[in-house]
């Protein structure tokens, strides 16, 4: 009879322990999920509500979570990190699956339109108020989290990345071209320009004006108006980024663009030599890497205006999934967590420029310089760039097009390949992968 | 007729002492196969069933039927991760297996001291990070010229390689990582096959003035067959199933040099939201599987005739 007990037990066991680990999409066993309250009172003594809260990067969210729990102590926050693909990938996994989906996700914005399709799983945050704050954001960074027909919001703004030009001033300098910002900026005001300064730097230092092929092409995809897709997904690269990617392949047969792939440790150990000149089409976000990978060349970086306006290349939104039993309280966190004066601190801890344009006019921001970027006035030059960022539709399938130019661009830079015909084959390749859906 | 009576109910009693004992026998082995239920047989089968649907992992499940087959089997991409996946297997598998041998033949002889620190070191890249171990190998096979690889290759006064971008660069480099991952834990395995075999027959060929190659060549290899088989059939089955290693390795570019078959898929799926096409995949790769193990049955079977 104790033998039957036993493994009654063991079977009971084994049973909670799987419907535990179902329970726990991010790995994560500490967390409590479905034990909202009753555990800890707070020291109101009402009901606490616990918020899961998945993020990636270096947002610096948990330092200013534990400030909201200290305003609200009513309010228990379980922050999830991870990374950026990961996070994506473990919420499409538990929207699809119908359980396991956080009350809050960071979602980046080139995932926007994957989630949008499934716009069902989400709140609009419409319905919670999101109206009343739309006019305090930049209108091109809203409508990346917008339907097409603007009645469903899917996330509030966080950060943004408009694009500027990063350079090398040892390099400038040896090449001959000005080292301070404005001057740089007047003398390459053009793609042409930008063309001609390439030369010259190769003639004067051997050295190439960027070590990346993919920077440079997508500092100029990044502004235009449309990019691979239109607004009913149909691939448009031939008239859009044919253009960009045209200019960059005659750079690199020239031999004024380097070969490094993008986040190798060639091309991050290539900041700390100086190798190149400029590092084109840099967001906001990029300081935290340049600073990263390359900690003794403070002084020599500064970064200016990019030729012929800024793109954007990044930043995320904080979206609230319907699995969520408190989206309330949850809307209320995220409003907070991207008022304007939260985002200002998020940029001065971790380098996320604010989405809010009310902050550009604070005096202390502007005056915000980078002793490593050489003094340069860093924060004015990001709003600059901000301001004159174009709306873009990217599409669902926007990663998928991305992806083969990128090898397009490898094979032409590293294996000498033919340019057209690696355009017309990843057009080919992309076509192919499209028609599955 | 009270007999009668007593019988039939003695056999109409279910619980029986060796029904009892037979039902806490399955229980005893239940936990396996619940969990197999819940996270290994339903998968399979949902795969199959998702194999001739069309799915983005959201929406409605529409049924193409073999669309999703004729959409895989006309790609040209993945006849090329098929064709990479094959080539690494050779690259990495067939080094592994003789190397392996000879590992174990020299572990096993009584020549070399501290066996059990080489035993132990020999097993150690299998317990580690794969992901550890594909990034380490990425900045060893660095496409640059101060690359690790490529100054050893300058060594022997060859031009460097593109590590990350060539067709065969890529694989080797891949390979590489195959086979220092897998070739201690083969080596093991043949170490504990060598025990096995009876001294006496060594002893013999001495006597007869056997070298040592004719001692691996007569004895051991012979000796060892079924473990070989084993071992081949592991290797091809883990070598097909290939893909933390390229995923790390080449990024989420999925460079046709280095794609391999699961990873194709799970391109389709994670990258493409293309479920059908992936799950498709998936059986396909099932029936290479089996296919290819029928091969390795024939073909080791004829060794050490």
């Amino acid at each position: 009879m104790k033998k039957w007990w036993m493994l009654l037990i063991t079977l009971g066991l084994i049973m909670v322990l799987a419907a535990c680990s179902d329970d726990d999409t991010n790995g994560d066993s500490s967390s409590d999920e479905g034990n909202t309250g009753n555990e800890e009172k707070a020291s109101g003594g009402d009901d606490q509500v616990e918020l899961t809260f998945w993020v990636f990067g270096s947002a610096g969210y948990d330092v200013l979570a534990e400030e909201y729990m200290q305003e609200n102590p009513n309010i228990k926050i379980n922050i999830n990190e991870g990374e950026m693909e990961d996070v994506h990938n473990n919420l499409f996994t538990s929207i699809s699956a119908g359980s396991g989906a956080p009350d809050i996700s960071m979602v980046e914005v080139s995932n926007v339109a994957k989630f949008m399709e499934a716009s069902d799983r989400f709140y609009n945050l419409y319905e919670y108020g999101a109206e009343e704050i739309k006019g305090k954001y930049l209108d091109w960074k809203w409508q990346q989290a917008e339907s097409v027909d603007g009645s469903f919001q899917l996330g509030l703004p966080t950060d943004i990345g408009p694009t500027t030009m990063f350079y090398r001033t040892d390099v400038m300098e040896e090449a001959g071209l000005p080292t301070d910002p404005e001057e740089l900026a007047a003398q390459i005001d053009s793609w042409d320009a930008y063309y001609e300064a390439a030369k010259t730097i190769k003639d004067k230092t051997g050295k190439p004006i960027s070590d990346s092929p993919e920077l440079m092409f997508n500092a100029i995809r990044d502004q235009q108006e449309s990019q691979y897709f239109n607004e009913d997904d149909e691939l448009i690269m031939e008239d859009t980024v044919k253009e960009a990617y045209d200019f960059t392949t005659k750079m690199i047969e020239e031999g004024l663009i380097g070969q490094n792939a993008l986040w190798t440790p060639e091309w991050g150990s290539a900041m700390e030599e100086g190798s190149y000149a400029t590092l084109i089409g840099a967001p906001a976000w990029m300081i935290a890497n340049v600073k990263g990978n390359a900690p003794e060349s403070s002084g020599k970086w500064s970064l200016t205006t990019i030729p012929e306006g800024a793109g954007n290349w990044g930043g995320s939104f904080l979206t609230i999934p319907a699995e969520s039993e408190h989206p309330q309280e949850a809307y209320d966190f995220i409003e907070w967590l991207v008022s304007p004066e939260i985002q200002l601190k998020s940029f001065h801890n971790n380098g996320l420029f604010p989405s809010a344009p009310e902050v550009y006019e604070d005096e202390e921001f502007l005056a915000t310089t980078d002793e490593y970027f050489s003094g340069a006035e860093t924060a004015r030059i990001f709003a600059e760039a901000a301001e004159s960022v174009q709306p873009v539709y990217m599409g669902v399938n926007y990663s998928i097009a991305n992806a083969e130019i990128v090898t397009a661009l490898t094979n032409v830079a590293v294996e000498g390949a033919d340019p057209q015909k690696e355009w017309d084959a990843a057009i080919e390749r992309i076509e192919s992968q499209l028609e599955r859906q | 007729m009270e007999q009668v009576k007593a019988q039939s109910q003695k056999r109409r009693k279910f619980w029986n002492e060796e029904r009892k004992e037979a039902f806490s026998g399955y229980l005893y082995i239940s936990p396996f196969f619940i969990l197999f239920a819940v996270f290994g047989l339903f998968p399979i089968l949902f795969s199959f069933y998702l194999g001739f649907h069309k799915w983005n992992g959201l929406g409605e499940m529409e049924y193409v039927g073999l669309q999703n087959f004729k959409w895989i089997l006309t790609d040209p991409i993945f006849w090329k991760s098929l064709s990479n996946t094959l080539i690494m297997w050779v690259l990495g598998t067939l080094p592994q297996i003789l190397v392996g041998i000879v590992l174990a033949y020299a572990l096993n002889s009584a020549i070399i001291k501290m066996k059990g620190l080489f035993r132990v070191s020999i097993f150690m890249p299998y317990v580690t990070s794969t992901v550890a171990v594909a990034i380490v190998f990425g900045v060893m096979f660095n496409s640059q010229e101060f690359g690790l690889m490529n100054v050893i290759l300058g060594w022997f006064g060859m031009d460097p390689m593109s590590w990350s971008t060539s067709e065969w660069g890529v694989k080797v480099a891949i390979s590489a990582m195959v086979f220092w991952r897998w070739v201690g834990y083969n080596t093991i395995i043949y170490l504990a096959g060598l025990q096995g075999i009876p001294k006496e027959l060594y002893e013999a060929s001495v006597i007869d003035g056997a070298s040592v190659r004719q001692k691996i060549q007569f004895i051991t290899i012979p000796m060892l067959r079924p473990i070989i088989i084993l071992t081949v059939f592991t290797s091809t089955i883990g070598a097909l199933q290939l893909f933390t290693e390229p995923l790390i390795y080449i990024g989420r570019s999925y460079r046709e040099e280095g794609i391999t078959v699961v990873l194709y898929l799970y391109r389709e799926a994670f990258a493409n939201l293309a479920f059908g096409p992936a799950s498709a995949t998936a059986i396909i790769l099932f029936i290479i599987i089996i296919v290819l193990s029928s091969i390795n049955v024939f073909i080791t079977n004829r060794i050490g005739r």
